[in-house]
């Protein structure tokens, strides 16, 4: 109970402590749009006779046309009240774009890094025990193979080969095969939502539709975690403990899964909250090769119009988004090692 | 959050357990349904909103009735729209007055809007109103053809509409054919209005009140549009319903997976796949392409006539001179289009119709002459720009500018711009020398002519004012004599070829690739598919 109530308090300092980082997030992200050449009004009012008028009002409605300190004071305002403004670009409110397109974003970079952790935990470990061994140097290869192939060429790859031309693979546009009925929406993640729905036909069709961008995106993040792991388990592999353990006659699998991977995991797991955060961001490629609805693509679709709101709420989303992922990095380094504290 | 019906009843299917029934009521039949794939969104339902993209304009094609609708005809490589054959789509007929000063539209007496209710004179009147009225996108294109105020918009009797004019602009009736005239359900429309929102835009931007051939089953904005067939619609020129039931029109960023999802048969239709994939598809005959010339549009390269050394004639005619059309023609479009260059008429050409071929070929013996005679024999430095969207055909062009203007010595910088900042640029008059892209919705020559080369305002890329080109363009708008007309608009191409201000190239051919057993496509003004016009054999 005193544990939970200190990560309570302790949690909630840390977020507040963070306030001032997003706010810098947000004044930056806002002064950085408006000194990037295009001028939104422009690109919007570009109907086949939209003139200097339509050009001044869509400004107007827009409030460019007052001075930026004004702009910057209302857009803070705004967010305050939980405003995030429109975006041009779908003419919904960025709010509810990013409501309806953060899960998809998440429901894939998870289940990308699930597979990314599956894979590069025991690669990893079996690098690290037969270090400069065949298997070593295949764990290598794969790693670099995997980091050097940029993912829009691996994704276009795998879908030339398993739906184009083997046919194995759903068509790899969006979350669920367009002809198919949605599942009631719920939480958002089309999975869990079949789930509770009890659906299993549904959550195959959406399992199925979700596999290649996510081993797409696994592959690409393979590498950071497989050589980490290796290098901790090498340096931990090492040490006393492990050979007093071993003199001791314990079993091989306990030697090496409990006390030399439970110790060795402290820098994977802070590899795995870096990684979580860049993949969600940088998965834009994957989602524009397989129509992903997810944020990213969103965000840039909005950046190449000059579409200021849906920009900033995105930098603001993703700055959120790494504020908690470094507090949960942080809890689980607590319950991988119990002497490293949350302070 | 907001719940469409169909999500709801899905929902309540759903949690009932019985997820399949919801599935199989889905599952229209495939050959009655058309599975669209573009790279763009739909980002509206009112395509008068600012911001609406092009996939806005087409997808209101088939979910409203507009009063009148421009007729198709067989052209090289397949169908496309004819602006002089002008048919009634929610008006049964119409009438002309002899003086060219009003037109009287008879709606057809069974028309329905989506709800059901009767389509009445009211109605009409208040769309009309609407789209002269709102601060919308629709205003300015309608003051092309006169339409300027709702006195104009005038009640004849329960199911007649008149429409009054000062002049008798040549373009106020087609201007009632395009994506912005579109036909409202005002009872149903004035019930979401508010005192701010006297005109519903808010409303109207996620929801429709039409009377069109399809209605919005589902709408999700940068995703998907979902329509199913109205099969009360009375507009099509035969009377005739639609061939599909069910359209699906689906965004799909990545041109090489539109590609693949119709070779193999999942998807039926795409307008916007690479044009350098196309011949290897053609090839490989799993698909067909129908390839239309963009019969009112065209690609060109502008020169910005007030900013040095521009500013001298004699400098954009020696570049006139200079660029190789034929190489660029085949480097930037593989051929795939109609050449606008090459042309042999000397002082006027054979006829009025724009764009037409134009007297350029390269002459460098020539371009030397002219630029020595402009008084720059050793040439000048200038920047070459262009829009990143248009980078695929734009690049190779300006490749083979720049070699061909270095041999008489104009060096020339290549600028390829992000499309916001080249928009912009481009709309502040800051860009010299460029290329882009420029099409007109009503194809009339003085339109052209006054869209692209009057006044001062962002469509005139080459910032262009000619006294003679200005007096015969706004002239020329309220010609009631033919052949006085073809007289002034074969003037207005003399005077482009003389001054040249721009030079245009070619119109580059719109590729739909589709299905092999899809038919009927054809190619339309706002270049959009209109579902109505296909169906599968």
């Amino acid at each position: 109970m005193r544990l939970l109530g200190n990560i309570g308090r302790r949690t909630g300092q840390r977020l507040l402590s963070s306030v001032p980082a997003l706010l810098g997030v947000v004044v930056l992200t806002f002064m950085l749009m408006r000194v990037l050449p295009g001028d939104p009004a422009v690109f919007f009012a570009s109907g086949p006779s939209a003139g200097q008028e339509e050009i001044d009002n869509l400004r107007r409605e827009m409030g460019l046309d007052r001075p930026i300190p004004e702009q910057l004071a209302r857009y803070l305002l705004d967010i305050a009240r939980g405003n995030l403004g429109r975006s041009l670009t779908t003419g919904q409110s960025v709010l509810t774009d990013l409501r309806q397109r953060l899960p998809a974003s998440l429901e894939l970079t998870l289940s990308a890094l699930v597979i990314a952790l599956g894979l590069a935990l025991p690669l990893g470990i079996a690098a690290a025990l037969r270090p400069n061994s065949i298997v070593d140097h295949a764990v290598r290869f794969v790693c670099t193979v995997g980091v050097c192939v940029p993912t829009f060429v691996s994704g276009l790859l795998l879908i030339y080969v398993f739906y184009y031309l083997l046919g194995m693979a759903p068509d790899p546009t969006g979350r669920i095969d367009i002809f198919a009925a949605n599942p009631p929406d719920i939480t958002g993640f089309l999975l869990v939502d079949f789930l509770i729905a009890g659906d299993m036909e549904g959550f195959q069709a959406a399992a199925s539709q979700l596999v290649l961008p996510a081993f797409t995106m696994a592959l690409f993040v393979l590498a950071p975690l497989a050589r980490m792991t290796r290098a901790s388990m090498l340096a931990v592999l090492g040490s006393d403990f492990i050979r007093t353990a071993r003199s001791l006659g314990l079993s091989r699998r306990r030697v090496i899964l409990t006390y030399a991977l439970r110790n060795a995991l402290l820098p994977v797991i802070t590899i795995t909250g870096i990684v979580f955060s860049t993949m969600l961001g940088a998965n834009v490629l994957v989602e524009k090769v397989f129509s992903w609805p997810g944020v990213a693509s969103y965000a840039l679709d909005a950046l190449l119009a000059s579409d200021y709101a849906p920009v900033q709420g995105f930098v603001l989303l993703m700055a959120s988004i790494f504020v908690m992922v470094n507090l949960a990095v942080d809890i689980l380094y607590g319950i991988a090692d119990p002497r490293a504290s949350m302070s | 959050m907001k719940f469409g019906r169909r999500q709801v009843l899905q929902g309540a299917t759903g949690a009932f357990g019985l997820p399949a029934l919801a599935r199989e009521a889905s599952a229209q039949s495939r050959a009655e349904t058309l599975r669209q794939v573009t790279g763009n969104v739909i980002n509206t339902l009112d395509p008068t909103m600012p911001g609406a993209t092009r996939e806005s304009f087409g997808l209101s094609m088939n979910v409203y009735d507009r009063l009148v609708s421009f007729g198709r005809k067989p052209v090289e490589g397949g169908m496309a729209f004819d602006h002089g054959a002008i048919r009634g789509e929610l008006a049964e007929r119409y009438e002309a007055s002899p003086d060219g000063l009003r037109f009287t539209f008879h709606l057809r007496p069974d028309a329905k809007w989506h709800d059901g209710t009767p389509v009445t004179a009211e109605d009409v009147k208040w769309s009309l109103d609407r789209h002269v009225s709102a601060r919308s996108l629709a205003a300015p294109q309608l003051s092309t053809g006169s339409l300027t105020k709702p006195e104009q918009f005038r009640i004849a009797g329960p199911m007649t509409v008149e429409v009054l004019l000062e002049k008798p602009d040549r373009l106020a009736l087609s201007n009632l054919c395009v994506p912005y005239a579109f036909m409202i359900n005002s009872k149903l429309a004035k019930r979401h209005a508010t005192a701010d929102d006297p005109w519903a835009q808010a409303w109207l931007k996620e929801n429709t009140a039409g009377s069109g051939a399809y209605m919005v089953e589902r709408f999700r904005p940068g995703e998907q549009v979902i329509l199913r067939r109205n099969d009360n619609w009375k507009g099509g020129a035969d009377g005739k319903l639609p061939f599909f039931r069910r359209v699906i029109a689906q965004t799909v960023p990545e041109a090489a997976t539109r590609g693949n999802l119709i070779e193999r048969g999942d998807a039926d239709l795409s307008i916007d796949l690479q044009a350098s994939d196309i011949p290897a598809m053609l090839q490989r005959g799993r698909v067909k392409v129908v390839s239309i010339p963009q019969t009112n549009g065209f690609t060109h390269i502008a020169m910005n006539t007030r900013m040095a050394p521009f500013d001298n004639v004699k400098v954009r005619q020696a570049i006139a001179a200079a660029l190789p059309y034929q190489d660029m023609f085949q480097a930037s479009i593989f051929g795939q289009g109609r050449p606008l260059f090459g042309a042999d008429w000397v002082e006027s050409p054979p006829d009025g119709d724009f764009p037409q071929p134009m007297p350029l070929s390269t002459d460098p013996a020539k371009a030397q002459r002219l630029l020595s005679e402009a008084g720059l024999p050793d040439g000048f430095e200038t920047s070459f720009a262009f829009s990143a969207g248009l980078a695929a055909t734009s690049e190779p062009m300006a490749a083979l500018i720049k070699e061909s203007l270095e041999r008489i010595g104009i060096r020339v910088e290549i600028q390829k711009m992000p499309d916001a900042q080249f928009n912009t640029m481009q709309a502040e008059k800051k860009l010299a020398f460029f290329s882009d892209g420029a099409t007109a919705w009503l194809p009339a020559t003085d339109y052209y002519f006054r869209l692209y080369f009057t006044r001062d305002q962002r469509w005139n890329f080459s910032s262009f004012n000619d006294p003679e080109m200005n007096a015969l363009t706004q002239k020329a708008q309220f010609e009631r004599d033919p052949a006085e007309y073809e007289r002034m608009a074969r003037r207005m191409i003399a005077i482009l070829a003389e001054k040249a201000p721009e030079l245009l190239l070619w119109q580059p051919n719109h590729d739909a690739v589709m299905a092999r057993n899809i038919e009927g496509y054809t190619y339309w003004f706002h270049r959009q598919v209109d579902f109505r016009d296909l169906r599968r054999v």
